[in-house]
């Protein structure tokens, strides 16, 4: 009896320990450094900042920028790819360090993420079928409308989209529908898209990069008017590290004044994202 | 002299509001050859069962091989291992070779060596005059092959009693005469038998007592001469000349 | 094979009033269908001149040759026996499969060029995660079983809770409650572990049934010729009870493979890099996805056919053995 309980408390313990010991202070840092190797989390779904290139590899914009920072911090780099709600979900428990996901710096995420910097803006955009009528964002209202779940894309169309980040312009809600549709990503409201103008949707909200993608493969669609926000994109690491944070924050401010940042938004986008005007 | 192996002290047994057995005094000494019998329903095969504890009795006490029999008790076991069963329907253990079927009690729960083990099983497999069947499984044997295969297999344990659960009744009529013949041997060898069965050539041949029993009872319990020549009671004269009408 | 009576009528399709229905819904559906933009229309165009121009005659003439043809086919067959009509169907339903497949117009050197990928990868991901868990979950629904067949109220209660909680919910919330809720308790688990965890706890659960039909379908005169030789329970189990359980237990335990096979698709959610997750991520920066969707459902369609055929050699082994 005595025992049991004793070995009760000893669990007790240990689970209580390594529940708490995420977030002591300098904690991820030293993982990092110790590992010799950073876990970099990052959708595989999200051509062209991340996907999985034609040698099988993780490839793109972010992946670039991961590597950048890996090299910066003087260690490899490791890609992980759960899927976008479980990344945005925050909580990691130290299964991978660090987030370059293109993640908009929200409110409601700021809540469970630290957002060490922000690495460049990308507009968002609303695109319609090729042979639709629309001219204007205003005949949209009421239309069915998707954007990728769990998006700052379907935040605006829910009009409860907060940017927290300097240098953002201030946007208006301009688009107002109660028949939204949530897709697994972006792509996903494309294929609906592409079947014709009401078939499924009448309209999509998404990265104007991935758009223009999907426009140059091919797909039957339009960009219609101007980008209807701009969205800073951070890294994200789970909360309590500062020394991590402040960082990886230099770091990025590095990359940025040294030209590297925008070298490689031109190689990936043919434009400067890191500034948004 | 009389040793006895086990002795049935005021037993009683229930199953559920049906009574199953009453008030059974019983000893079986070592060396007894002991048949009973009696009509269907009349409670033998529950009292058989009781013996090695496969049924439970509720009052009364149970004594076998010097150990009392109840819900409790640490070595159940060890006395089972002493007391061989044959049951009506062989109960051989189809995935496996008659050989291996007589080689696993003696070498999982006796701690016979396997070469030792094997001899025995030779040994009894000659006894029951079907050694050319050792490699076989059960299911290509004949039922008599069977109920042979299976008196050897308890023999294999080396117990000190035997009981036979209507050892020839799931039996084609010309295969009784193999079983009979072996169970014969096993007596004229000396083996303590308590065999509930309906066969009186057997029960004439061999058997020092005969019991019958009717509604849970002990009715009778007498020798062979006096129990069919000279039957006491009004329903072992009725059943008696009713199994030995035709 | 239903129980054949030993008398044969002869084939529905031979009647002349089935032949005439069937052309007849044939006509309209064919019909309906507008197939003269197809490569019938083609075929039709001796009859109907240029398909495209040809408007709700060529449609009506495409379908009423359509409907024809299809009649023909089928009455023919209706005179094959048994193995050919199995046979020429099996061959007609697989090209009228690819036909339609080819009708996407994919992009065959992009699969050529992922496929190996897909197999090496994926394939092996799945197929491991799958026999890792499967294996794991036999030895789960081993414990459940007997759990749950057993006398003592807190093994029963344990493994009723249990099968029912992980029979109860979607495996895909349980693939997040795993990956996402463990670490709350301080068990930081990787995908894969939390992938196999997953599917052994939810196939555990329905595989505890499986056991458990399996040991009560044993007569109970093993156990008593077990107990009368002093046999223990985990010896009677291990040794009489559960090889003889096994004829019974393997098959369905194979049916369950094939399932998880299919079902180890969800811990592509959690980040696995298994044939769903290539699936769904290889043609994204080309926008490729339906290759991709295509190879994927003919890679699973293959493994599970390659798996149904040693399936049934295992029923059947197991059939001959047990009787």
């Amino acid at each position: 009896m005595k025992l049991s309980r004793r070995i009760f408390t000893l669990a007790t313990t240990a689970v209580l320990a390594l529940s708490t010991s995420v977030a002591f202070a300098g904690e991820a840092l030293d993982r990092v450094m110790a590992a010799g190797s950073l876990k970099v989390a990052t959708d595989a779904n999200w051509a062209p900042q991340s996907f999985i290139n034609d040698d099988n590899k993780m490839d793109g914009f972010d992946v670039d920028v991961a590597r950048e920072v890996a090299k910066r911090l003087g260690v490899e780099v490791e890609f992980v790819t759960p899927s976008w709600d479980i990344i945005t979900a925050g909580r990691w428990n130290g299964r991978w360090d660090l987030s370059i996901g293109s993640m908009t710096p929200t409110k409601s995420r700021a809540k469970v993420l630290s957002f060490p910097a922000v690495y460049y803006y990308t507009p968002a955009s609303v695109a319609v079928h090729k042979d639709s009528p629309y001219k204007t964002l205003a005949e949209l209202n009421g239309a069915k409308i998707g954007a990728s779940t769990a998006s700052t894309f379907e935040l605006y169309l829910q009009h409860d989209l907060t940017i927290d980040a300097e240098g953002v312009p201030a946007f208006e809600y301009q688009l107002t529908t109660d028949q939204r549709k949530s897709y697994k990503d972006g792509t996903a409201a494309m294929d609906d898209l592409r079947l014709g103008d009401g078939v499924r949707i009448n309209a999509m909200v998404g990265s104007l990069p991935a758009i223009q993608a999907g426009i140059k493969s091919n797909y039957p669609l339009r960009v219609l008017g101007d980008p209807v926000f701009y969205e800073p994109l951070a890294l994200a690491i789970d909360k309590g590290d500062t020394e991590f944070n402040d960082k990886l924050a230099g770091i990025v401010g590095d990359m940025k004044s040294d030209g590297t940042l925008t070298a490689l938004s031109i190689k990936w986008y043919g434009i400067d994202y890191t500034i948004s005007n | 002299m009389s040793e006895p192996i086990i002795q049935m002290i005021g037993v009683n047994k229930w199953y559920g509001d049906f009574k199953a057995l009453t008030d059974i005094d019983f000893t079986v000494n070592k060396g007894d050859k002991i048949v009973v019998c009696g009509p269907s329903g009349s409670g033998k095969s529950t009292m058989i069962r009781t013996l090695n504890w496969l049924e439970a009795h509720q009052e009364g006490k149970i004594i076998v091989n010097g150990h009392e029999m109840h819900a409790k008790m640490k070595n159940v076991d060890a006395v089972r291992m002493d007391v061989g069963m044959v049951f009506q329907h062989f109960n051989l253990f189809p995935h496996m070779t008659v050989l291996e079927n007589l080689k696993a009690g003696p070498m999982w729960v006796r701690g016979v060596k396997e070469d030792a083990a094997h001899k025995t099983a030779m040994k009894f497999l000659d006894r029951v005059r079907i050694p050319e069947q050792a490699d076989k499984y059960p299911g290509q044997l004949s039922g008599g092959q069977q109920q042979r295969v299976a008196i050897a297999r308890s023999l294999c344990m080396q117990p000190k009693v035997m009981l036979f659960d209507e050892p020839t009744s799931a039996l084609d009529p010309e295969m009784v005469a193999e079983v009979l013949d072996t169970m014969i041997e096993l007596a004229n060898d000396g083996m303590t038998m308590v065999c509930v069965t309906h066969e009186m050539g057997f029960a004439k041949a061999v058997a020092d007592r005969v019991v019958f029993m009717d509604e849970g009872k002990i009715i009778e319990e007498n020798d062979p001469h006096s129990f069919f020549d000279n039957p006491q009671n009004p329903r072992t004269q009725n059943f008696l000349s009713q199994i030995l009408q035709h | 094979m239903l129980f054949a009576d030993t008398v044969v009528p002869d084939p529905a399709v031979h009647k002349p009033k089935v032949m005439a229905i069937m052309v007849a819904v044939g006509f309209v559906l064919f019909s309906l269908m507008g197939l003269n933009d197809t490569i019938f229309g083609e075929f039709m165009r001796p009859v109907i001149g240029e398909p495209k121009e040809s408007g709700l005659f060529g449609n009506l003439a495409t379908g009423l040759v359509i409907s024809i043809i299809f009649t023909i086919n089928v009455v023919l067959i209706g005179f094959l026996p048994f193995r050919a009509q199995v046979f020429v169907v099996w061959i007609e339903l697989l090209a009228l499969f690819l036909a339609f497949f080819y009708s996407f117009g994919l992009d065959f050197t992009f699969i050529r060029s992922k496929v190996w990928f897909m197999i090496s990868q994926g394939v092996f991901t799945t197929l491991y995660i799958s026999a890792i868990s499967i294996i794991l979950a036999s030895i789960v629904a081993i414990f459940g079983a007997v759990a749950k067949l057993s006398s003592n109220g807190f093994a029963n209660a344990i493994a009723t809770f249990y099968t029912s909680f992980f029979r109860g919910l979607p495996l895909l919330m349980q693939v997040y409650l795993i990956y996402l809720g463990l670490p709350q308790l301080g068990y930081v688990i990787d995908a894969v572990p939390a992938g196999i965890l997953a599917l052994t706890l939810c196939y555990g659960a329905y595989m505890t049934e499986i056991f458990r039909a399996g040991i009560q379908s044993i007569n109970k005169g093993q156990w008593e010729a077990s107990r009368a030789m002093g046999f223990k329970f985990g010896l009677t189990m291990r040794r009489i009870i559960l090889p003889q359980a096994m004829p019974l237990i393997i098959p369905p335990t194979g049916n369950q493979f094939i399932a998880m096979l299919k079902d180890s698709s969800l811990v592509s959610v959690i980040g696995v890099w298994e044939l769903m997750f290539l699936a769904r991520t290889l043609g994204n920066k080309d926008f490729k996805h339906m290759e991709m969707l295509i190879t994927a459902a003919m890679i699973y369609w293959c493994l599970t056919m390659v798996l149904e055929v040693i399936q049934s050699r295992i029923e059947r082994h197991y059939r001959t053995v047990s009787h």
